[in-house]
């Protein structure tokens, strides 16, 4: 019998819940009170999320962010700077010591990103991970993704994009050098793409959703249940929520 | 004296220092590490930067004593090394 994993669809949180979220599930996955999670979610308003040893006010231009409506949020996670607005993101939480998952970072990336590779698929997109933390479809990213473990947890979250305007997140990044901003937007659309560029055409959440669902099950051999946060979590989230991550201690520490 | 430099790891990610540094001892006041990179426990990060105070504006002082931190508290860089970390620091005294 496939061991059963739980599924969680959390759509349209602030970029504080939905990273207060995470961690809530890293603690309780961690206590052993849920099984291992996978949980596909989305952003209202458009957030910018940035790595753990991001500079906030070198990496976002504040101005900017709160004339177009957008938040922002530190991860807990390294890795870059992302602007989240038409995508599906994914978080999985799992024991540092479960079977499935390689004791080696680097090659956890890559078993991880194998899940999103195979739900890619499901929706006629080839692709393949491209260490360190990124999966390209005919050279070009379409899903970042970055990890940490606590408390013997695993957590990785990532991005898959369903549409992309780059100009739109040059507009809300700043960049180190403005003298070759233009080189950089026309350099970053030549890298980056999404699944409506690669499909010519949209793909609603809900399947997007179910192509991952199926990837991640494929990948892991698991069953995927569509569950809900504990209590608990609830309850945890929202204290992570105002404790930390809305904070602006949490987010302006850098 | 306050500087900054911006570095691109070889194979890596883009590392960004900003260091406030004792000109006349040639030693770290303060750094803070930034920039896209991983690292293992996220919170040594913070250690490294304290035990990096006082510590001499030279590319051996430099290695040792991020070796020696890393050491210490079992810290895993990806994206980053300690080479590239040493290049940053030093790059912002030119």
């Amino acid at each position: 019998m496939k061991e059963i994993w739980r599924l969680l669809k959390t759509e349209d949180n602030a970029g504080a819940v939905n990273m207060a979220i995470d961690k809530a599930v890293i603690v309780s996955n961690s206590n052993k009170k849920v099984p291992p999670t996978v949980r596909f979610f989305t952003w209202k308003p458009p957030t910018i999320s940035i790595g753990y040893f991001q500079s906030l006010e070198e990496e976002i231009d504040l101005n900017n962010c709160k004339e177009f409506g957008v938040d922002y949020v530190r991860r807990i996670t390294g890795g870059g700077a992302v602007f989240h607005e038409e995508e599906l993101t994914y978080s999985i939480i799992i024991p540092e010591s479960h079977p499935q998952i390689p004791k080696n970072i680097m090659e956890s990336y890559g078993r991880i990103c194998g899940a999103v590779i195979k739900g890619l698929k499901n929706l006629g997109i080839e692709s393949e991970y491209k260490p360190i933390n990124d999966i390209i479809t005919s050279g070009k990213k379409i899903s970042g993704n970055a990890q940490t473990r606590k408390m013997k947890t695993v957590l990785q979250h990532g991005t898959v994009l369903t549409d992309v305007d780059v100009d739109k997140m040059f507009s809300l990044l700043k960049v180190p050098n403005e003298k070759i901003k233009d080189k950089l937007i026309a350099d970053v659309k030549e890298r980056v793409t999404s699944i409506k560029h690669v499909l010519g055409r949209e793909i609603p959440f809900d399947d997007v959703a179910k192509a991952m669902k199926k990837g991640f099950e494929e990948e892991f051999n698991v069953e995927l249940m569509e569950g809900t946060l504990t209590d608990e979590e609830i309850d945890l989230a929202k204290k992570f929520e105002k404790e930390c991550f809305s904070a602006r201690d949490w987010n302006h520490r850098r | 004296m306050q500087s900054k430099s911006v570095y691109k790891i070889p194979n890596g990610k883009l590392l960004k220092i900003s260091l406030i540094y004792n000109g006349k001892d040639n030693t770290i006041d303060q750094i803070s590490i930034m920039g896209d990179f991983f690292a293992y426990p996220e919170e040594a990060i913070e250690y490294m930067e304290n035990e990096l105070k006082n510590t001499f504006l030279d590319k051996n002082c430099l290695l040792e004593k991020i070796n020696s931190v890393i050491k210490e508290n079992n810290i895993e860089f990806i994206g980053l090394d300690v080479e590239g970390l040493t290049q940053g620091i030093l790059m912002c005294l030119k």
